[in-house]
């Protein structure tokens, strides 16, 4: 206790140490506990069912088709269902955006069509009511909805259960009421907040095309107790192999399963991106350490009195280095207070900043749990001992404090500070050189990406989705007719330059449809290729401003009694028709294998992802083929408000009961799109500047020490003839020395650690040699003018004040 | 070879006021004299053998080396002039820790105009004249005290200057081992080098040719 008051004492003694090593370690604690706050939110806390990893999620692929984790089919979804013996419960879910009406405004709600099963497989229990009945599963219009949808939208009425809504114009009996979802699990835009039973429809498509094989059900089973994901994924090929022989002409006979637990599967996408933010604040914490242990060196050492006094009272070496490390524990544990605090306003912007790529919630992130205020005291503990073991061992070695009794010129003891201080130093600038260049690779791999070109123009483009009730628009020719009636009533709208309609909108779409070249052998379903498929009215491709290379657009001569057309894209072209001209020529198109006739060449564009490779990608007419999901295509120089309030006026006079969804410009679908890469790259270009700074700081500090410790050296120096260029070189030689061999061991590392960040790179090699020399240079700069400093100063020492201070 | 006319030099004493060091110097030195500096503590010996040695400029008056002006060169010009003509030997030897006897002896030679090859040769030529062959490689803490100023004086010369300044060079040394030390400045002086010391005793002041006495600052008397 004594110790603790003495330790207390020195820090307030002197102020400009303990505020300056509190505050670069705060930096340091404060960013890890940060992002340890994340992925403890992300990836630890887990989903809020019972026992998630319990959960698996199925998915289907097929690699030489380039199908990566789509859902399962409706008959597949049965045949596993009954075949299986290693779940306790087997879900499928549909995604759905409804039309809510009778409640204000017709407004468009998000969620799904699930098997009676699924909350009980989830292991999700109502607050209020209960989850779905078998029975109700594919005959009963019933609903549960969330605690949120129940008090924003029914006013929290306590008869809820029981009570209809109008959903696609069917009234629905809400059964029960479900605590509000995580967005882990069902997304965050829009938020998922009512679910209906019927799973196994797809609006627009008949059950008899629907039971071909097209994969559309995102499935989960519950594994039964002492079942183990490693079983389930022995047990998946004979399964798979069961349907292909029991079903060998589906669309997904040949598909593989693949199994993944929920927090594998809702983590995956980022856990790299986590795991280099988390190297990355680990090196940062690092740099800061070795700045504050330079700092307790030279205090430690400057108390020899002190020391050699408490050895003269009997002190041991032992005893002395506790009094120093205790010293430096309350400098790491003040700091990890002070990170703490600065971690705990930090963390919730994060959220705010990521919520469309990020599964956070949004209030749950903001609070810092208990794992992670262990991780905090952790954290600091570890760091008062690692900076504050060595140079307490160092201060308090006894040659140096005998030395200092006798008034000799023992220097061994500076000389093997100046080593730690100089390894330090060396260590600092291999951090920062591999955080730099780590950050230079998604700066660059950012830049990259966001000069994409899409293949449309997004400027001024305004994109809105409406949800047909196939009631009212039961198939292709009364959905033809909607759309007719919207775009007239656009076509004279003040404002709207060019107005159209699509199934699905770029960077957001594209069915994976079946086609086969009309000219050849037509390959069984399960064999045959599949492409992205876009259903689009005509100036489709005039207000998307995506280029007709060959042929003509779509336009009203395309009817639904008309010759059937369709056109491809400019990759589609050259690998389908090879050095042929594919126009007039046949594409055989859905698991029907319908004809349609080639009319023209359109550009490329990313219509799933930006970092997609451009492929065969082709569009039908909406008046030949179309489901009841409307996507409007709006080209208008106002603000996104002003277009969605002119075209909901549209939309009211062709249905009053339609309602426009998640409105927005096509400027910010594109931006969220870059949203994950640009935090990325903000979050660790952001390190690696404090890492610089710190840097910068530790080899200026390291360097004035050694030049305030040498200055009579460089007296006598000058006065034996040296000039100032000669003392200049002196120094700068000296203290860039550690720099230079940091450099070195940081490129080495960012070398070998470009693997980490390789999927998240777009277009740039990891070991892109002019931008590690960029690095490499930037840093050698920075560390020039830390040192440039000191030896400026080193410069005008004056001989004869040296001199006479020795 | 050394010309002072009403040289000064003062720090300044709070407002406006301020400490003569040295008051109105007058002084000629001839090439080939050696010439003893005395007087008491603080009257100014150091002053002026630094001044001399151009390792202060904050003095006023004229100060001619070997016919060139002082007063009128950039620092430049007489860091250059001091590297050309001056060699220094301090009482506390001032060699550096680190570094070794040879390399100790190679310092003023790095700051002046000499390729490897002549270094080489001076820094051994200078370890035969003084019999220290031996120590090359040990390192000033493993020598005595009259060991490590030999170095200090071999270091001073090694670049060939025409005068040499010591300031108290034996304050620190045993009276043998100070008689050495004194021996070899004759040396030095018989084969043409100019050489100012500042000393205290009178003993070493007879090794020279003439004795130059401060107090508080003037120039007090002069024996030739
Ligand atoms: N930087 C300075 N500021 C003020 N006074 C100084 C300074 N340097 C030397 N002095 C004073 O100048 C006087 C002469 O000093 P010095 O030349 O070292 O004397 P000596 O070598 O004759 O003993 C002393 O009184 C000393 O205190
Ligand atoms: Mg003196």
């Amino acid at each position: 206790m004594n110790d603790l008051k003495f330790a207390f004492r020195q820090l307030r003694n002197s102020p400009g140490f303990s505020v300056l090593a509190i505050v670069t370690l705060a930096i340091g604690i404060g960013l890890n506990t940060a992002i340890f706050s994340l992925i403890n939110d992300l990836f630890l806390r887990g989903l809020p069912f019972k026992e998630p990893s319990r959960v698996v999620h199925l998915f289907e692929g097929d690699k030489s088709r380039d199908l990566v984790d789509i859902g399962v089919s409706a008959p597949r979804y049965e045949h596993f269902r009954d075949g299986q013996t290693l779940f306790d419960g087997f879900a499928g879910e549909n995604f759905f955006l409804f039309t809510l009406t009778g409640l204000g405004d017709p407004v468009q709600v998000f969620g799904g069509r699930v098997t009676s099963s699924y909350f009980d497989v989830l292991s999700v229990r109502p607050i209020l009511g209960r989850n779905f009945l078998p029975q109700e599963q594919e005959g009963a219009d019933v609903a549960v909805v969330t605690k949120n949808f129940w008090q924003k939208r029914l006013g929290g009425d306590p008869n809820v259960i029981g009570r209809s809504i109008a959903l696609d114009g069917t009234a629905h009996t809400i059964v029960g009421i479900l605590p509000n979802m995580p967005a882990t699990w069902f997304g965050a835009n829009p938020i998922a907040e009512v679910w209906t039973t019927k799973p196994f429809q797809i609006p627009g498509f008949t059950y008899e095309r629907m039971m071909r094989g097209t994969s559309f059900l995102r499935v989960v089973g519950r594994l039964k107790p002492n079942v183990t994901l490693k079983q389930v994924k022995a047990a998946l090929p004979s399964l798979d192999q069961s349907y292909r022989t029991q079903y060998p002409n589906k669309i997904d006979s040949s598909l593989v399963t693949t199994a993944k637990t929920l927090p594998e599967d809702v983590t995956e996408n980022f856990r790299a991106g986590f795991i280099t933010l988390f190297a990355a604040v680990t090196f940062v914490l690092l740099i800061a350490c070795s700045n504050v242990a330079n700092l307790l060196l030279v205090r430690f050492s400057g108390r020899r009195r002190e020391i050699a006094l408490r050895m003269a009272i009997g002190a041991s070496r032992a005893g002395i280095v506790r009094l120093f490390v205790f010293e430096s524990l309350l400098v790491s544990v003040i700091a990890g207070g002070v990170g703490a605090f600065v971690a705990w306003r930090l963390v919730p912007l994060v959220p705010r900043m990521a919520s469309n790529f990020l599964p956070l919630e949004a209030n749950t992130a903001s609070s810092l749990s208990l794992p992670v205020l262990l991780f905090t005291i952790g954290l600091s503990i570890l760091t008062g001992l690692l900076m504050g073991l060595y140079p307490a061992m160092q201060a308090s070695r006894a040659d140096l404090v005998d030395g200092l009794k006798e008034g000799g010129r023992g220097t061994s003891g500076s000389i093997r500070q100046q080593r730690f201080r100089k390894i330090l130093v060396c260590a600092q600038v291999a951090l920062s050189v591999t955080l730099l260049a780590g950050a230079a690779l998604l700066i660059t791999s950012f830049m990259r990406l966001s000069q994409q070109n899409l293949g449309f123009r997004s400027q001024h483009l305004w994109t809105g989705a409406i949800t047909l009730p196939t009631a009212q628009y039961p198939d292709t020719a009364s959905r033809q007719r909607f759309v007719e009636q919207l775009l007239n009533a656009l076509h004279d709208v003040p404002g709207i330059q060019n107005a159209t309609v699509s199934g699905d909108t770029p960077l957001n779409g594209g069915n994976q449809t079946l086609y086969a070249r009309g000219d050849r052998d037509l390959p069984p379903l399960e064999q045959r290729a599949n492409a992205p498929s876009h259903d689009a009215a005509p100036d489709f491709f005039k207000t998307w401003r995506i280029p007709i290379l060959a042929g003509r657009e779509f336009n009203e001569h395309d009817t639904a009694d008309s010759q059937r057309v369709v056109l491809i894209s400019q990759t589609g072209a050259k690998k389908v028709f090879p050095g042929e001209n594919p126009i007039g020529k046949t594409l055989l198109v859905t698991s029907a294998a319908t004809p349609c006739e080639i009319v023209g060449i359109v550009g490329d564009i990313r219509s799933q992802r930006i970092k997609q490779e451009p492929g065969m990608e082709f569009y039908l007419p909406w008046s030949q083929d179309n489901f009841p999901f409307v996507n409007v295509a709006v080209l208008s120089p106002l603000k996104t408000e002003a277009v969605t309030k002119l075209v909901q006026s549209a939309l009211s006079k062709v249905n009053p009961g339609l309602a426009i969804a998640i409105p927005q410009s096509m400027d910010a679908i594109v931006a969220q799109a870059l949203g994950q890469a640009r935090l990325m790259m903000i979050l660790l270009g952001l390190f690696a500047g404090v890492a610089l700074l710190l840097a910068a700081v530790g080899i200026y500090g390291a360097v004035a020490y050694s030049v305030a410790q040498r200055t009579g050296e460089i007296g006598v120096r000058i006065a034996l003839g040296a000039q100032a260029a000669d003392v200049l070189r002196l120094i700068l030689i000296q203290g860039l020395m550690p720099v230079v061999i940091g450099l070195g061991i940081g490129i080495t590392v960012a070398l070998a650690l470009g693997r980490l960040l390789r999927t998240q790179l777009y277009q740039v090699s990891p070991h892109n040699p002019a931008l590690l020399l960029t690095t490499a240079i930037v840093l050698g700069l920075v560390a020039l003018s830390a040192c440039l400093f000191p030896a400026r100063r080193a410069t005008q020492v004056d001989p004869i004040q040296a001199l006479r201070t020795e | 070879m050394i010309k002072l006319r009403r040289l000064e030099r003062r720090y300044p004493l709070g407002k406006e006021k301020f400490f003569y060091v040295l008051r109105d110097i007058n002084l000629d030195i001839e090439e080939g004299e050696f010439v003893s500096v005395m007087g008491p503590s603080g009257a100014g010996k150091s002053t002026l053998l630094h001044i001399l040695g151009m390792h202060d400029s904050g003095w006023a008056g004229e100060y001619f080396l070997a016919e060139t002006a002082v007063h009128h060169l950039k620092p430049k010009e007489r860091a250059t002039l001091r590297n050309e003509q001056i060699g220094f030997v301090f009482q506390q030897y001032h060699l550096l820790d680190d570094l070794t006897v040879y390399e100790n002896l190679d310092i003023p030679l790095s700051y002046r105009r000499y390729s490897k090859g002549e270094r080489a040769a001076l820094v051994a030529d200078m370890l035969d004249r003084f019999q220290i062959v031996g120590k090359k490689d040990l390192y000033p803490s493993q020598l005595s005290g009259g060991q490590q100023q030999l170095v200090g004086v071999a270091r001073a010369i090694i670049a060939e200057p025409k005068l040499l300044l010591a300031d108290e060079p034996t304050g620190n040394l045993h009276s043998s081992q100070g008689e050495e030390i004194m021996e070899l400045f004759r040396k030095l002086n018989d084969e043409g080098m100019t050489i100012v010391q500042v000393t205290h005793s009178e003993k070493n002041a007879s090794y020279g040719k003439r004795i130059i006495q401060l107090r508080d600052g003037w120039l007090v008397r002069e024996n030739r």
